[in-house]
C-alpha cells in the first residue's frame, strides 16, 4: 500500500480505536471498514474531512444469511476504494440515510430499499427506482430466499392527472416512448411558461434483473450475460467483470491480452463518443450533423467486426484473455482506416467552434460547477467537463494503460458545450491509444486457463467506460456460480446532474443537455 | 357564366388545383432529395423514376389508413380544420399570376397582396385550432409555438413585401410582377434576402423549425392526427412553401414574365415562373440543411430585436432610394 | 384501386421504433439505417415521432414488466393496418434474459408479432432483409413468370 494509503488508515485507526469499528486491509490492498449502524456515519464524516473528493462510488445490498449486509464504496483520491461493511439483521432492516452527506447516495439507497429490503431513515423522496409500479410488496429480489416464481403482480396505479392544482404548471411527460430517446424511461416536467420547475425521473423500465441471473449462471456464462447490459459499452462491462474475476483467481493475464482488450476498449470509447456527438446533433435540430457524425462512425463498427467478428458486442472478453488474436495481416486496413478518420476532425472541431447554431443552442446550457460536479459523486466526461479531473485509466491503471501515453482531457466551461468538447478530444486520443497499441503489439499468447471453480473471496474493481468510471463488487463462494454481482454504471452516478441542471432551464434546453450527460439507461437499470 | 369551359379547366385542371397539388409533391421530392445530398445520403430513388413519386405513395397511403379521432378532442374542429387549412392556401395561390394570368381569370384587384397575406394568416390558425382541438399536450404545445411564431414573424413580412410594392407603385400582385423591367432582386436585393430569411420563419424551417421539433414536442401539433386529415396537414405545409417561393417569384423576381422565344407566350410564362420557383425553393431548402434550431427565444428575440428593426430600415432604404436615386440613373 | 393502395403501401412504410427493455444494441443498428451507408429513406421508409403516424412498429428488447403495458397502448394507437417487426434476439424470445423475474420472454407475449428478426444484434442490412420480407409478404400472389429467352 502507498504512503498516503497507509496515512488514511492510521487517521481512522486512530479516530476509532476505541470503538467497534475495524479497519482491515483487504485483498489487494483495497480496504474494508467493518461498522455497525451506530458508527458508519462517523466513519463516513471522518473520510470526507480528510479529503475533499471523497465520493460514494456504489452500495451494495447483499444477503449474509441472517443479516443483510449494506456495504458503502466510498473513492477517495488518495487510498483508493475503501468499503464500509454494515449489516442489519434482517427482521429489522433500517439504517440511517446519508444522503444528507452526500446527496449523489440518494439513489443508491432507492435501489437497495427496492432488491433487497433495506429502509433508509431520513431519505428525501422514497420510492421505487428500478423495480415496476404493479411489482408485489415484500418480494425483494435479491434475498436468497426470495419466491420469483408466479408472482402476483398488483394492478397497475393510475398515473397523476394532467394539471394538479396549480394551471400555470403544466406537466409534459418525456417517455418513455418519444423521438428523443434511444430508451424508454419517463421524465415528468413540471413546466411553467417555458422554464422547467421540477424533473421527476422515473427510471426501471430497462430493468431485466441481471444481477440476480447473474448468481445462478457460471461466470463464463456471466460474461455473455454482463456485455449485455449495454450495447453501446459492452466492451467496459465485459472487462470489468472479467478482470474482477482474474483478481480473485490472482491469474496473470499475458501481455498481449492486455493489448488486445485495450484496442477493443477504445474501439467501443470511439464509437459511443462518436454516437453521442451525432445524436446531439439529432438534439439541437442538426440533422446534418448527426448524419456526418454517424457517417464516420461506420469505420469504426467495421474495425470491430475485422477484429472480433460483430459490429456491435464485440465479445473479445473471457476470462484469461481474449477470445480472438489479431491477425497481423489486418492491421494495415485498420490503420488506414483510422488515419482516415482522423483526419475528419479538424472538420469537425471547426463545426464546433465557429458554427453560431451550435454556440448558441450549446453554450451555458447545463451548467454544472465543480463544487457541485464533486458533491454529486458525477463521473467521466460530465465531470471532466467541469474541470473535474478523474479518470479510472489514470488513476488506477489497468490493462496496458499503464504503459500506453495518453492526455487526460479536462474543460473548465462546465456546460454543454465544454462536454462535447471532452469527448470529441477525447476521440483523437483514442484513435492514439489504439495505434500506439497496434504498432507495439507483443507477442505470445493471448490466453491462459483458468479454473473453472472460483475460491472464495470479494473484490472490487473499476474500469473507465465511455460514459464515465463503471464499478463492479464480485462476492465468489467457492463455487461455479458467482455469490453476488453487483453493477454500478456510470449513468446511475450522473443522473442527479442532469436533474439539477434542468432545474430552472428552458424547457427547450432540457435535450441538448440531457444528451451532454451520455445517458445510457439500459445501463442504469440493468 | 358557371359553365365557362375555360373558368373551370383554369380552376380544376391547369394551373389549378390538379397541377398545384402534382407541382406541390414535385417540390417535396426536390426537398427532400437536397436534404439527403446534403446529409450525404440518397433520398427517395426506388418510387417511380429517381424517387419521383414518393410524395405521391405517401399522399395515398395515408388517404387509405384507418381514421382515428381521440376520444377527448373536439370533433367537428378536429375532422375540418386541416382541410380548411388546405382550401384557404389553395385559394390564396390563385391569385398570383402563373402563366400571364392567375388561377382564377380576371381575379386581381387593387390590394391583393394584403388580402392574400391575411388569407396566409387566417390558414396558419386553423392550423393552431387542429392542434388546439387535439387534446394532448404536445399538440397544444406545437400549435401555440406555431401561432406565437408566425404572427410574429407576419409583421416584418408585411413590411418587407412593402418595399416592392413601392417600388411598383401598387399593391395589387399582377401590377408588381408585370411592372418589374428590372427583377426587383436588382433594386432592393437588402428587401430580398430579409425577406428569404422572414419566410424561413413563416414556413417553419431550419433554424426557426420549433413547432415540429420531433425532439422537444413530439409530432408538434400534428401528433394525434392519421390518416386523410394528416395527408392534408402535410400537403398544407408543402404548399405554403410553394407559395411562399410563389411570393418570392412574384414579388422579386419578375413573376412570370421573362424573354419569349417562340409560340405561345402563355407558355414560356409558365416555363419562367416555374424555373424560378424552382430556384427559390432550392435556396430555402439549403438554407434549411445547413443550420441547427434555435430555441423559441432566440427566435422571437431574431423577431423583435432585428428583423422588426430591420424591415422597417429596408423600407425606408427603398423608398428613398427609389425617390432620389434610380431616377437619377434610368 | 386496391392496387394503388398497395403500391402506395409497399413504397412508403413509415416506422415507429419502440424500445421494450433492451440494452441498446439493436437499438442503434436501427438507428443506423437512417445513416449514409444504409439509407432506408430510398424505400420510403421514414421514421416518424408518433404513433399515429407511424405503419410499422420496430419493437427491439425482451419486454420489461414496466413496458408492456405502455407496448400495448402504443400499439392499440396505431391506425390500421399495422404490421409489428420484431428485431433481435430478445424481442424474438427473450434473448440471453430468458427466464428472468422482471421479463416477459419476448414481443409476442403481448402484441402480435408479423416479422422476426433474429440476431444479437441483427446486422442492418438484416434487418432491412427482415422489413423488405414483410413488404413483400404482402403482396398478392402472382403467377408464376415466363422464362425469358436468352
Amino acid at each position: 500500500m502507498s504512503q498516503k494509503e497507509t496515512d488514511i488508515l492510521s487517521v481512522l485507526q486512530a479516530k476509532f480505536k476505541d470503538t467497534s469499528v475495524q479497519v482491515q486491509p483487504q485483498q489487494l490492498g483495497k480496504v474494508a471498514v467493518i461498522a455497525d449502524a451506530t458508527t458508519y456515519r462517523d466513519v463516513l464524516k471522518a473520510l470526507l474531512e480528510a479529503d475533499e473528493k471523497t465520493a460514494v462510488i456504489a452500495i451494495t445490498g447483499i444477503d449474509l444469511g441472517a443479516t443483510l449486509g449494506v456495504f458503502y464504496h466510498i473513492r477517495t483520491s488518495t487510498a483508493g476504494i475503501i468499503t464500509i461493511k454494515v449489516e442489519v439483521p434482517q427482521e429489522e432492516p433500517r439504517l440511517k440515510t446519508i444522503s444528507d452527506l452526500m446527496p449523489g447516495a440518494a439513489f443508491d439507497e432507492m435501489e437497495v430499499t427496492d432488491l433487497v429490503g433495506v429502509v433508509f431513515e431520513g431519505h428525501p423522496s422514497p420510492g421505487r427506482l428500478v423495480l415496476p409500479d404493479n411489482w408485489p410488496d415484500g418480494v425483494f429480489p435479491l434475498r436468497k430466499d426470495a419466491k420469483l416464481d408466479n408472482l402476483q403482480f398488483k394492478p397497475t396505479p393510475p398515473s397523476e392527472p394532467a394539471s394538479p392544482g396549480n394551471e400555470d404548471i403544466v406537466k409534459i411527460i418525456i417517455g418513455p416512448q418519444h423521438p428523443a430517446l434511444l430508451e424508454p424511461e419517463k421524465f415528468a416536467l413540471k413546466v411553467e411558461g417555458e422554464i422547467v420547475k421540477d424533473v421527476q425521473p422515473r427510471i426501471g423500465y430497462v430493468h431485466r434483473g441481471i444481477e440476480k441471473a447473474a448468481e445462478s449462471r457460471t461466470y463464463l456464462q456471466d460474461v455473455y450475460l454482463v456485455e449485455r447490459i449495454c450495447g453501446i459499452c459492452n466492451a467496459c462491462h465485459a472487462t470489468c467483470f472479467v478482470e474482477a474475476v482474474e483478481k480473485i483467481l490472482e491469474t496473470e493475464v499475458p501481455p498481449r491480452a492486455k493489448y488486445i482488450r485495450t484496442i477493443l476498449l477504445e474501439l467501443n470509447r470511439l464509437h459511443s463518443h462518436l454516437l453521442t456527438l451525432g445524436h446531439a446533433g439529432l438534439e439541437i435540430g442538426f440533422e446534418t450533423l448527426f448524419q456526418y457524425f454517424w457517417r464516420d462512425r461506420e469505420p469504426i463498427m467495421d474495425i470491430t467486426e475485422i477484429i472480433s467478428g460483430n459490429r456491435v458486442i464485440s465479445s473479445g472478453m473471457t476470462v484469461g484473455g481474449v477470445r480472438r488474436d489479431i491477425n497481423e495481416a489486418d492491421i494495415p486496413k485498420i490503420k488506414g482506416m483510422l488515419t482516415s478518420l482522423r483526419k475528419r476532425l479538424p472538420f469537425y472541431k471547426k463545426v464546433y467552434e465557429d458554427e453560431p447554431s451550435i454556440k448558441m443552442r450549446m453554450k451555458n446550457v447545463g451548467t454544472l460547477k465543480r463544487e457541485d460536479a464533486l458533491k454529486l459523486c458525477i463521473v467521466g466526461p460530465t465531470a471532466r467537463g467541469s474541470a473535474v479531473d478523474i479518470d479510472v485509466r489514470k488513476d488506477e491503471p489497468y490493462e496496458a494503460y499503464g504503459e500506453i501515453p495518453f492526455k487526460l482531457i479536462t474543460y473548465n466551461e462546465g456546460d454543454t458545450w465544454a462536454r462535447m468538447n471532452v469527448r470529441m478530444d477525447e476521440v483523437e486520443e483514442s484513435i492514439n491509444i489504439i495505434e500506439y497499441a497496434l504498432d507495439n503489439l507483443p507477442t505470445g499468447p493471448f490466453r491462459v486457463r483458468v479454473p473453472r471453480v472460483v475460491p472464495a473471496g470479494e473484490t472490487v474493481n473499476r474500469v473507465e467506460a465511455p460514459r464515465g468510471e463503471l464499478f463492479y463488487y464480485l462476492k465468489s463462494n467457492g463455487t461455479a456460480y458467482p455469490e453476488r454481482v453487483k453493477v454500478r454504471t456510470p449513468t446511475f452516478a450522473n443522473i442527479p446532474a442532469f436533474l439539477a441542471t434542468a432545474i430552472g432551464s428552458n424547457i427547450a434546453d432540457v435535450p441538448p443537455n440531457f444528451v451532454s450527460l451520455d445517458p445510457c439507461f439500459s445501463c442504469t437499470d440493468r | 357564366m358557371l359553365f365557362d369551359l375555360y373558368f373551370v379547366f383554369r380552376v380544376l385542371v391547369f394551373p389549378g388545383f390538379t397541377f398545384l397539388f402534382f407541382f406541390t409533391m414535385f417540390c417535396d421530392w426536390v426537398e427532400r432529395k437536397i436534404e439527403a445530398r446534403m446529409q450525404n445520403r440518397m433520398g427517395p430513388t426506388f418510387t417511380g423514376p429517381g424517387g419521383i413519386l414518393q410524395p405521391f405513395a405517401d399522399v395515398v397511403k395515408l388517404l387509405t389508413k384507418e381514421d382515428i379521432v381521440p376520444g377527448g378532442a373536439k370533433k367537428t374542429i378536429f375532422r375540418i380544420a386541416p382541410i380548411i387549412s388546405f382550401s384557404i392556401i389553395v385559394f390564396a395561390i390563385s391569385f398570383l399570376p402563373i402563366d400571364g394570368a392567375a388561377i382564377i381569370p380576371n381575379s386581381s384587384f387593387a390590394g391583393d397582396l394584403i388580402f392574400i397575406m391575411a388569407l396566409i394568416t387566417i390558414a396558419n390558425f386553423f392550423l393552431f385550432l387542429s392542434g388546439w382541438a387535439s387534446a394532448n399536450p404536445y399538440s397544444d404545445i406545437g400549435a401555440s409555438r406555431l401561432l406565437t411564431q408566425f404572427l410574429g414573424y407576419d409583421i416584418p413580412l408585411v413590411i418587407l413585401a412593402l418595399a416592392p410594392a413601392f417600388l411598383a407603385g401598387s399593391l395589387t400582385i399582377a401590377s408588381i410582377a408585370a411592372s418589374q423591367y428590372l427583377p426587383f432582386i436588382i433594386l432592393a436585393p437588402w428587401a430580398f434576402v430579409l425577406f428569404i430569411v422572414t419566410l424561413q420563419a413563416e414556413l417553419e424551417k431550419d433554424p426557426f423549425d420549433i413547432p415540429h421539433a420531433e425532439s422537444e414536442v413530439v409530432g408538434g401539433l400534428e401528433t394525434e392526427f392519421c390518416g386523410g386529415k394528416l395527408a392534408f396537414l402535410r400537403l398544407t405545409r408543402d404548399m405554403q412553401i410553394v407559395f411562399g417561393a410563389a411570393l418570392v417569384v412574384e414579388l422579386f423576381l419578375g413573376g412570370p414574365y421573362g424573354p419569349v422565344f417562340f409560340g405561345f407566350p402563355a407558355f414560356w410564362y409558365f416555363l419562367w415562373f416555374v424555373l424560378k420557383l424552382l430556384a427559390v425553393v432550392v435556396v430555402t431548402e439549403y438554407l434549411t440543411c445547413l443550420f441547427a434550431r434555435l430555441r423559441i427565444d432566440q427566435v422571437l428575440t431574431a423577431n423583435w430585436k432585428v428583423l422588426l428593426p430591420l424591415s422597417v430600415l429596408s423600407l425606408t432604404l427603398t423608398v428613398a432610394v427609389a425617390t432620389w436615386v434610380y431616377p437619377l440613373v434610368m | 384501386m386496391s392496387k394503388l393502395a398497395m403500391w402506395a403501401r409497399l413504397k412508403s412504410p413509415w416506422v415507429l421504433h419502440f424500445n421494450s427493455g433492451a440494452c441498446n444494441g439493436c437499438d442503434i443498428e436501427v438507428v443506423a439505417l437512417l445513416t449514409p451507408r444504409f439509407d432506408v429513406e430510398r424505400f420510403g421508409i421514414k421514421l416518424e415521432p408518433s404513433p399515429r403516424h407511424a405503419d410499422v412498429l420496430l419493437v427491439t428488447g425482451s419486454v420489461t414488466q414496466q413496458c408492456a403495458e405502455r407496448l400495448k397502448r402504443i400499439y392499440d394507437q396505431m391506425p390500421e393496418p399495422k404490421f409489428v417487426v420484431a428485431i433481435g434476439a430478445c424481442a424474438c424470445s427473450g434473448g440471453v434474459f430468458k427466464g428472468n423475474y422482471n421479463v416477459l420472454n419476448g414481443v409476442d407475449k403481448v402484441i402480435p408479432v408479423n416479422a422476426y428478426i433474429p440476431g444479437c444484434p441483427p446486422k442492418p442490412e438484416a434487418i432491412i432483409d427482415g422489413v423488405v420480407k414483410l413488404l413483400n409478404s404482402l403482396k398478392p400472389e402472382k403467377p408464376a413468370k415466363k422464362e425469358k429467352k436468352k
